[in-house]
């Protein structure tokens, strides 16, 4: 049996391939032979540009949470079906050509970093969070950088007690060499985004191999430190995936605004060679 | 920079009860005349004020926890539903009272809770303070301020007349109470709603008594907590009885019948939130803690009704015990055993499930003769078919080990209530049902479930509630999980708040029209006794700033500073509902009703 979202995803395909085919017969009537290329060009532009007005609105509901204007995945839904109908509407409006001239080829390439970075986070949105939570017990973003503060003073405190305990620097020396870096801040981003725990075998591994040097107290700190590695590995895990969660709206958004201000220059730029050509 | 407020310590006394109605008409402090023509009238003529407490004198009771009301012929004293916070005294004249679903609710004045028009919410947004929890000092009486008093507080606003609003309905009352009676005190201290209409028969004088007063008065006057406990056994087992849809074909003199030989029993502690709160520090097995009301395999001796609380059902899995489902207010226990057992007299069958006390239960048990001889008769042959089968089918050794798990998660158990009860498609798993029991989620009507498969993590739900809340989100996203739900830490609004109990102003409280459990921050004296109770730490204590003084924070006049205790309250004074819910993007979050476990199954098999 076909489930609630697969079900709200086959008819929202449908309306938008539907909205589409629409668009595209809207621009053949509208462009009788011998087509008017001017005709078309002001027809799918203010399509267009009522489209990333819609879109846009769609940051200006998340900041009214208490109006009763639909819930935010509603909006959501209708903002990223529309994004993608709305880059059938960016061809017709580019009539499939590539554009000419650096201001074109700027707003194309906006276009198309706002439209790109949309689907990149979707999907992110969609792919990543099932990763983070089979990553385990989850901390909270905003508390990462304390839990990552207490593991390094633990880590620091198990050191200096071993070199008190045991008169040997063996541990130490292997923090400062191997550990004080990584215990320092997140680390690894890009290899956890792949979920490989190539860093944590590598330190781990180190760690055993230093055993046959340690006396029974200091093996019983490298044990405790061999922890404090695997959570510091759980956190930077967790850094990075909801960091990749939040930080692609720092891409999408940007751009978006950018977007806004070539448009509107487009526009007054359009009209105004209009209006010097008449 | 600005100067610090200062105020004295917030009382528990600092606003009578008598100054808390919503119409400034009605407010009148209670004099020492009125105390005194009180204490020569019962109960408390009665009463030695030697027994009570120096902090918590007599007087002082009547005079800061009660208040008078006068209501005239068909005034509508206490709505069926409601969810009261006090009880009355007859002092003069006499009250009709209106059997369960006697009355249209319309007729009773119900209508929708108020709520801020949008504009005004949006408003509210970009006029929010700096600061967090910034307030209006002249709404603290302890600032020399007067409240605004909340709308739902206690009693009826707008009293409905029901001779006015429907004059026939006034003579269709079951009982006519004299002068001298005590009601509404099984609803204001079992923290349930109230099972019946009761209006003014003439001009009538009460003595509204707040609970928490009502509380102090039982506990150090053995007479009147006899006289209350015996009303509660009497007319607490009438309400079940009478409520339950299996006794719905008998008529009265059947009812009667097996109301009188009907045992009220009561199992757990009242205050069962320490116990778990020790269980859950010490982690203990809470089955082992748990007082067994029926052991599997016994002889069943009786139908159980569930009339308050929570009771576990598990059975024997393994070497342990494996939780099947759990039985809340109004479901049954025992009932298809007993209907294979009056079928089959000579292969009878043990009882199948082990039915354990969460917390605190009331339970009626109907003894099998009245059961066989008056309830049995009356139900359908297809329902009876179904329950000996149901019996037969539990009873059937099962081919492999497989085939027992699926008959433990399979909801045919139809002494499981509606809580196991769900078509196709529409099951709990046995591990979240676990779960859910386990961790006491089933108290909730509006759990904060998060599908972390969903959930990006964007904190829009906490966003949004902030903006509604003084820039302080009033839930914390993180909480225990099971698979990929989560329930996060904010106020599930319980079927039994506990947090309730123990509040000396009654500030928190239940909204008489929805249920909610709601705090008045006038009222509130930040003493944090509901914040510790909540057994899911969904309250917090907070402190507050004064936003006409620069949001500088307000301090008592022994340094410390003014807290108070907050929660989330549903948005309920906005339109739209749960900003929390539908600022979710990614239909990952959702405010759970546990006693409608069929739409939860669904929600969670989406």
């Amino acid at each position: 049996m076909m489930g609630m979202f697969a079900k709200r995803r086959l008819i929202a395909s449908a309306l938008t391939v539907a909205a589409g085919a629409g668009l595209v017969a809207a621009v053949l009537a509208w462009a009788p032979a011998p087509p008017s290329l001017r005709g078309t060009a002001y027809f799918t532009g203010w399509v267009l540009f009522g489209a990333l007005v819609l879109l846009a609105l769609y940051n200006a509901r998340k900041k009214l949470p208490y109006p009763p204007l639909l819930g935010s995945s509603v909006w959501l839904q209708l903002h990223a079906y529309l994004g993608i109908w709305s880059l059938l509407a960016f061809l017709l409006h580019l009539r499939f050509r590539f554009p000419t001239g650096p201001f074109e080829i700027t707003l194309a390439g906006l276009f198309a970093g706002v439209a790109g970075s949309g689907i990149v986070g979707l999907w992110l949105s969609r792919a990543v969070p099932p990763r983070l939570r089979e990553g385990g017990e989850e901390v909270l973003f905003e508390r990462i950088p304390m839990f990552r503060r207490r593991l390094r003073e633990r880590a620091e405190e198990l050191v200096v007690t071993s070199v008190r305990e045991s008169e040997a620097t063996t541990l130490a020396d292997f923090y400062a060499d191997r550990l004080e870096d990584f215990f320092r801040g997140p680390r690894n981003f890009f290899l956890h985004l792949i979920q490989s725990t190539g860093p944590l075998d590598r330190l781990t591994g180190q760690l055993d191999v230093l055993e046959r040097y340690l006396d029974d107290g200091e093996r019983r700190i490298a044990r405790e430190l061999r922890e404090l590695i695997e959570t510091k590995h759980q956190l930077d895990h967790q850094w990075a995936l909801q960091g990749l969660l939040k930080g692609w709206l720092f891409v999408h958004v940007p751009l978006t605004y950018a977007l806004a201000v070539f448009v509107a220059v487009h526009v007054v730029l359009v009209y105004y060679f209009v209006g010097a050509g008449s | 920079m600005s100067e610090t407020s200062v105020a004295k310590k917030p009382d528990r006394w600092d606003l009578p009860f008598s100054e808390e109605l919503p119409s400034p008409n009605e407010r009148r402090p209670m004099g020492e005349s009125d105390v005194d023509r009180l204490l020569a009238m019962w109960p408390f003529a009665d009463m030695d004020p030697e027994n009570f407490p120096d902090r918590l004198p007599l007087r002082d009771i009547l005079k800061y926890d009660t208040r008078l009301r006068h209501y005239e012929h068909g005034d509508v004293i206490v709505r069926e539903g409601d969810y009261g916070n006090s009880a009355f005294l007859i002092l003069s004249g006499r009250a009709r009272v209106y059997p369960p679903g006697g009355i249209d609710p319309e007729t009773l004045g119900r209508r929708r809770a108020r709520r801020k028009p949008w504009w005004r919410s949006l408003i509210e947004l970009a006029t929010n303070p700096r600061s967090p929890e910034a307030r209006d000092p002249r709404e603290y009486p302890s600032f020399g301020g007067q409240p605004v008093p909340s709308m739902d507080w206690s009693g009826v606003q707008d009293v409905t007349n029901l001779l006015r609003a429907e004059p026939g309905a006034f003579e269709r009352s079951m009982r006519i109470m004299p002068e001298g009676e005590l009601f509404g005190e099984l609803a204001a201290l079992g923290r349930v709603p109230r099972t019946v209409t009761v209006a003014a028969d003439g001009p009538t004088e009460l003595l509204e008594i707040r609970w928490q007063g009502l509380r102090e008065l039982r506990r150090y006057d053995d007479a009147l907590r006899r006289y209350v406990d015996d009303r509660y056994r009497r007319y607490g087992l009438a309400a079940t009885l009478q409520g339950s849809p299996l006794l719905a074909h008998l008529s009265d003199e059947e009812a009667s019948r097996v109301a009188a030989e009907a045992v009220f029993e009561t199992y757990g502690s009242y205050n069962w939130y320490g116990s778990y709160q020790q269980l859950r520090e010490r982690d203990v097995d809470p089955l082992k803690k748990e007082p067994v009301i029926a052991q599997e395999g016994d002889y069943p001796n009786g139908l159980l009704l569930i009339r308050a609380g929570f009771a576990r059902l598990s059975r024997v899995h393994g070497h342990g015990e494996q939780t099947v489902s759990y039985l809340r207010k109004g479901d049954v226990y025992g009932l298809p055993e007993l209907a294979h057992n009056a079928r089959h007299e000579h292969e009878p069958s043990g009882l199948l499930s082990t039915l354990r006390a969460i917390g605190y239960v009331d339970v009626v048990r109907v003894p099998t003769r009245p059961f066989e001889e008056l309830i049995l008769p009356g139900m359908e042959k297809r329902v009876v078919d179904g329950l000996v089968e149901a019996v037969d089918a539990e009873r059937a050794p099962a081919e492999s080990e497989t085939d027992r798990r699926v008959h433990v998660s399979l909801p045919v158990l139809p002494n499981a209530g509606e809580a196991t009860r769900g078509g196709a498609g529409e099951k709990i798993d046995p591990g979240m049902m676990e779960f859910l029991v386990e961790n006491r989620f089933i108290n909730g009507t509006a759990a904060m479930v998060i599908d972390m498969d969903r959930c990006t993590r964007c904190d829009d739900c906490v966003r949004a509630c902030a903006a509604g809340h003084e820039n302080n989100p009033v839930f914390v996203r993180h909480g225990p999980q099971y698979g990929k739900h989560m329930f996060a830490t904010a106020c599930m609004h319980c079927m039994d708040p506990v947090c309730m109990i123990g509040c000396p102003t009654g500030a928190i409280h239940r909204n008489e029209e929805t249920g909610e459990v709601q705090i008045n921050d006038a009222t509130c004296i930040g003493c944090a006794v509901c914040a510790s109770s909540c057994p899911y730490d969904a309250i917090r204590m907070v402190e507050v700033r004064d936003r006409t003084n620069d949001d500088a924070i307000m301090v008592t006049d022994d340094g410390a500073a003014v807290q108070k205790a907050t929660k989330c309250d549903l948005c309920s004074d906005h339109e739209g509902g749960p900003a929390c819910e539908r600022a979710c993007p990614h239909d990952a979050l959702k405010r759970v009703d546990m006693r409608d476990l069929a739409s939860f199954a669904r929600w969670l098999n989406r």
